[in-house]
């Protein structure tokens, strides 16, 4: 998968929908979704509560599978690959954030952010770390590297969660409701950090219901009943500068 | 340097459980040690007791010669083609006074001191050899001769006349000789004499046995046999009869089977605490790893692969099981000595070198990685395959799926909603709790009734052996039996004796199997009693024994060729039936016989029964006696003793020769001795299994609490008192006791079974009764309650003070 190619369209899904078996015949919670997001691009999915986004944000990583149709990420069928392959491909080429951060509290932040690397042997041990001080430099909490993340704030623990989602240099950054668990000004620092990644040439993917967000994403998917209503591109007039 | 990441995470995980990581290393550190223990024990008494045994040259065979062996034709015998040695000597079944009483005494006669060639024994202490007129004492027989080195012995043998006053017999050595049963165990005295000392006691000079070893096959019964045969025909054309030949089993120590048998059983049980212990790891990795679904989901999320994650925590189990491995075998190895030196005391013999064999610590250290491991392997790959979206969407309840209920739990509902206005609230959440953790329950209750089952085995067994033992007293309505070589009218003269009820004179003879031109052989070592055979008559109508027909019947008036025989003679005659016709050699003729019964006879050797007129006939020993039973109108075993004292005294007064006086109460005693140790080997083994089962339950209730933290911290919102959560938890692990104690007594009835069908026929060739004993039963009850209580105590504290915030903070 390139990591650096403005305009080629990065992520495809091509008729999906997912079903969730249950009483009654089962949940529809995405119904023939179609949708291209580009590379380099900060694409906001928002939606009400059980609309689909996380489903969506969901098959995009390859954590959940769709029913029916076809998920491709940088010419990657997702959707064929076994689980062995599929953590694999994860683990070099996207970053996943997670609401509540999920941070293995038994590590430090920066063996955090090193796990991924050492999981899918990218780096050596020593350069392994270097990076993830790096990294951790560059979300602005490298004095936390060697403390255990119960001892960090929420907005700090969700910091080391993207220095973690950066830690193999993938292409494709997921983030499902970062800000969920965040106060308003936390929140609106980890959004700017989520965009500064986007103009680094990351496609950044974030899953939100914070309405109020919106105008810093290029472009926004909206989700009713698990299908797609509405998708609007913002000027980049709108969206300021944010550096990384 | 610094573990990668992943290995810090596994370091910190066990540091984080290290409560349940102590549970799960306790458990199979327990079990290990009882591995290596027994197969350590086992490796030492299966190498020493064949090499104390062998090392004593035991013979081949031992010939009873008329007439004696002079050492001209032991010269000659070594000669022989197929002998590889040979030697003269005798043993004389003589008596000794001990206090008021008298006890058998086994005189070995030694042709040479200076040249013991078969049948060796050493020195321990004093003079060797002993001087004439003295005698060497074996070092087990001090506690039933009640005698020690410097004292004396008062001795009568067979050949002196109950008028004769007894010989003193210095003891002026301790010997050991490791191919004897302990004297302790057998209730009979050993002391070893020149054959000058055979003749102050009053005894003919000459020595009446022949012992051999064969050169060819000399481990083979059939080859020895067969040498045997060849023997006494070449010993027959030099004018010398074989009147009998002992053949004892080859290179085996009289109690090597037993020994081993019980070993055997103490393996299995100690590979199941094992088993035990590796599936408390199994729950409890399970537990773990279900706790750390969401870990495990983040570090998939990231790129873990499933073989990653599951090799991450096989880690985690081979990290435990070398703890484990390390602590167990040298506390296995010390155990292992202690327990083979228990074992040689019991034997009488001694363990030259203490040293476990190398494969003992090589199957501990397998056992110790590897089972764990194996019952680890399937929670760790199902859990280890968990998807991301499991992983995330995990509740910690066991359920079918979404919308689902399984049929188990809505029956359980039913049941409970029924009851839901009859009984409390905290009783239905108990309940309902308890079963929510469906295979970790049933693993734990796994654990729980086989340490409850194994518990109440073992006391069953004991009392299935008590009662067995009781037998000797059931089956037998007389005090005191005497072996004697006296007239008839000795019966008379001791109905006189105060205190002396009844008796009855009965025909005893050695006899064995005949067998056409082949010489008369028993199966005895060289005590006389193991695997003996002999021909007894009792008179029609006793009534002073009552053994349980296995089959046919008892003997009946009339009966000219009838035999009984005992269980015991089975082994000897495998396969004989009621309707068969057998030869028994009596004084080298042949006699034929018709079995019309089969009883089983707890307590005694081989013994064939036929009427004592029947017995005359075959015998020609009219108007002497060989065995005296004898009814005491006593009362208390005390003065039991004091008519069996005078009988012994109206016995000294009389003609003949008085071969053994066996009060019932001494032949009791002596099976009781018999077995004593293999009973407290059960317990410990029992006590194994139960810590292992109780580990077990710490380790499920307090993963139960953990669990539920905030379920507990929502019941707390909703007004439930800590007092109310420790008597959830508390009485969430009585309940799992409770039905524990259930299947441990549903399942002790066939373990009871199958031990006491081990340990009986083992021990006497029959199957121990089945006996539930109700204060071992109840005793668990009690136990298994205390123990849940005790076990619960922490977690429930722990969750009984858990502060709202702090249950639902957690995730």
């Amino acid at each position: 998968m390139s990591k650096n190619n403005d305009g080629v369209q990065l992520i495809q899904l091509r008729d999906v929908t997912k079903v969730y078996p249950g009483a009654g015949g089962g949940f529809t919670a995405l119904g023939g979704i179609n949708l291209c997001l580009s590379a380099g691009e900060l694409t906001a999915i928002v939606g009400k509560s059980g609309s689909g986004k996380s489903t969506l944000a969901n098959l995009i990583t390859g954590i959940d599978r769709p029913t029916t149709g076809e998920v491709l990420v940088g010419g990657t069928a997702v959707h064929a690959l076994d689980e062995s392959r599929l953590a694999t491909w994860r683990g070099r080429h996207v970053g996943v954030v997670f609401q509540f951060f999920q941070l293995l509290p038994a590590l430090t932040v920066a063996e955090n952010v090193m796990l991924p690397m050492d999981l899918c042997g990218t780096y050596a041990a020593s350069a392994a770390r270097a990076r993830a001080r790096d990294l951790l430099a560059r979300v602005g909490i490298a004095e936390q590297a060697d403390k255990l993340p119960a001892a960090l704030s929420g907005g700090q623990q969700q910091r080391a969660a993207i220095a973690r989602a950066l830690a193999n240099d993938p292409a494709l950054v997921v983030a499902d409701e970062p800000t969920g668990n965040l106060d308003s000004r936390t929140a609106e620092s980890i959004l700017d950090l989520l965009r500064a990644l986007a103009r680094a040439g990351k496609t950044v993917v974030v899953v939100t219901h914070e309405r109020d967000a919106l105008r810093k994403f290029a472009r926004v998917v909206s989700l009713v009943d698990g299908r797609v209503a509405e998708q609007t591109h913002a000027t980049p007039a709108l969206l300021g500068e944010v550096r990384l | 340097m610094r573990p990668r990441p992943r290995w810090q995470k596994l370091l910190r995980d066990v540091a984080m459980e290290r409560g349940r990581v102590m549970l799960m290393t306790a458990a199979i550190t327990v079990s290990l040690i009882g591995v290596g223990a027994v197969l350590g024990a086992y490796g030492i008494l299966t190498r020493e007791l064949p090499a104390n045994y062998l090392g004593t040259r035991p013979a081949s065979a031992a010939l009873e010669i008329a007439g004696g062996v002079d050492r001209a034709l032991v010269d000659e015998v070594r000669r022989h083609p197929g002998i590889a040695e040979a030697e003269a000597g005798d043993i004389v079944l003589a008596r000794a006074q001990v206090g008021e009483d008298w006890v058998p005494l086994l005189l070995f006669v030694i042709d040479d001191f200076g040249d013991l060639r078969l049948n060796r024994f050493t020195a321990e202490n004093g003079a060797w050899p002993p001087p004439d007129g003295t005698m060497l004492m074996e070092r087990s027989a001090g506690p039933v001769l009640k005698a020690a080195m410097g004292q004396s012995l008062r001795v009568k043998t067979p050949h002196a006349s109950p008028r004769s006053v007894p010989i003193v017999v210095p003891i002026v050595g301790i010997v050991h000789d490791p191919g004897l049963a302990p004297a302790w165990q057998e209730r009979e005295g050993y002391g070893y004499i020149t054959r000058a000392t055979l003749t102050l006691l009053g005894e003919p000079a000459t020595l009446g046995e022949l012992r051999v070893t064969v050169s060819d096959h000399p481990f083979e019964l059939g080859a020895i046999e067969a040498q045997v045969n060849q023997l006494s025909r070449w010993l027959a054309d030099k004018g010398k009869t074989v009147i009998e030949a002992r053949i004892p089993p080859p290179g085996k120590h009289p109690h090597q089977n037993q020994l081993v048998g019980v070993l055997f059983l103490m393996i299995a049980f100690s590979v199941m605490a094992l088993g035990l212990s590796a599936i408390l790891v199994a729950t409890s990795i399970a537990s773990i790893m279900g706790r750390q679904a969401r870990e495990i989901g983040v570090m998939k999320a990231i790129g873990a692969r499933t073989g990653q994650i599951a090799t991450l925590y096989a880690a985690f189990v081979l990290a435990l099981g070398s703890v484990s491995v390390l602590i167990a075998l040298p506390v296995g190895v010390a155990v292992a000595r202690a327990l083979a030196l228990m074992s040689a005391k019991m034997l009488n013999f001694t363990i030259a070198s203490p040293a476990v064999p190398g494969w003992v610590f090589a199957v501990q250290a397998v056992a110790g990685l590897v089972v764990p491991l194996a019952f680890a392997a399937l929670p760790i790959i199902r859990s280890s395959r968990i998807t991301v979206r499991e992983a995330m969407d995990q509740h910690g309840v066991d359920s079918a799926g979404p919308g689902k209920e399984r049929p188990s739990a809505a029956v359980l509902s039913r049941f409970l909603s029924a009851w839901t206005n009859r009984v409390s609230r905290t009783l239905i959440l108990v309940v309902r709790n308890t079963f929510r953790r469906r295979v970790r329950l049933v693993l734990t209750l796994g654990l729980l009734s086989a340490g409850g089952a194994m518990f109440m085995t073992a006391l069953n067994v004991s009392h299935g052996w008590e009662r067995i033992v009781d037998r000797v007293y059931e089956n037998r309505a007389y005090d005191v039996e005497i072996r004697l070589n006296a007239p008839t009218t000795v019966v008379e003269t001791l109905r006189t004796v105060a205190g002396v009820g009844h008796v009855e004179a009965w025909g005893f003879k050695r006899t064995a199997l005949w067998r056409a031109g082949q010489v008369d052989i028993v199966r005895t070592y060289p005590d006389g009693s193991h695997g003996s055979l002999t021909l007894v008559g009792p008179p029609i109508g006793t009534q002073l024994v009552h053994f349980p027909l296995l089959a046919g019947r008892w003997l009946e008036a009339g009966d000219s060729d009838a035999v009984v025989l005992n269980h015991m003679v089975l082994s000897q005659l495998p396969g004989t039936k009621v309707g068969d016709e057998i030869s028994l050699s009596v004084d080298g003729r042949p006699t034929q016989w018709r079995v019309v019964g089969i009883v089983e006879e707890v307590g005694a050797a081989g013994v064939a029964y036929v009427t004592d007129q029947a017995f005359l006939r075959a015998t020609g020993s009219a108007g002497r006696v060989g065995m005296l039973r004898i009814v005491t109108t006593a009362t208390t075993p005390e003065a039991r003793t004091d008519v069996i004292r005078a009988i012994e005294r109206a016995l000294a007064t009389g003609e003949g020769s008085v071969e053994a006086v066996i009060p019932l109460a001494v032949l009791r005693t002596a099976m009781g001795d018999h077995v004593s140790v293999l009973i407290n080997m059960l317990l410990a083994m029992a006590a194994l299994m139960v810590t292992v089962g109780m580990l077990g339950l710490a380790s499920t209730m307090g993963s139960n609490v953990l669990e539920r933290t905030r379920e507990i911290g929502i019941m707390k919102t909703l007004g439930a008192t800590p007092g109310r959560i420790a008597r959830l938890i508390v009485g969430e692990a009585l309940l799992i006791g409770s039905m524990s104690w259930l299947l441990a007594v549903a399942l002790a009835l066939p373990l009871t079974g199958l031990v006491g069908q081990t340990v009986g026929r083992l021990a006497f060739r029959v199957r121990l009764p089945l006996i539930v004993d109700v204060h071992a039963v109840l005793g668990w009850l009690v136990l298994v309650a205390a123990f849940a209580a005790l076990a619960t105590a922490l977690p429930a504290r722990r969750a009984s003070r858990l502060t709202v915030w702090g249950a639902l903070g957690r995730v």
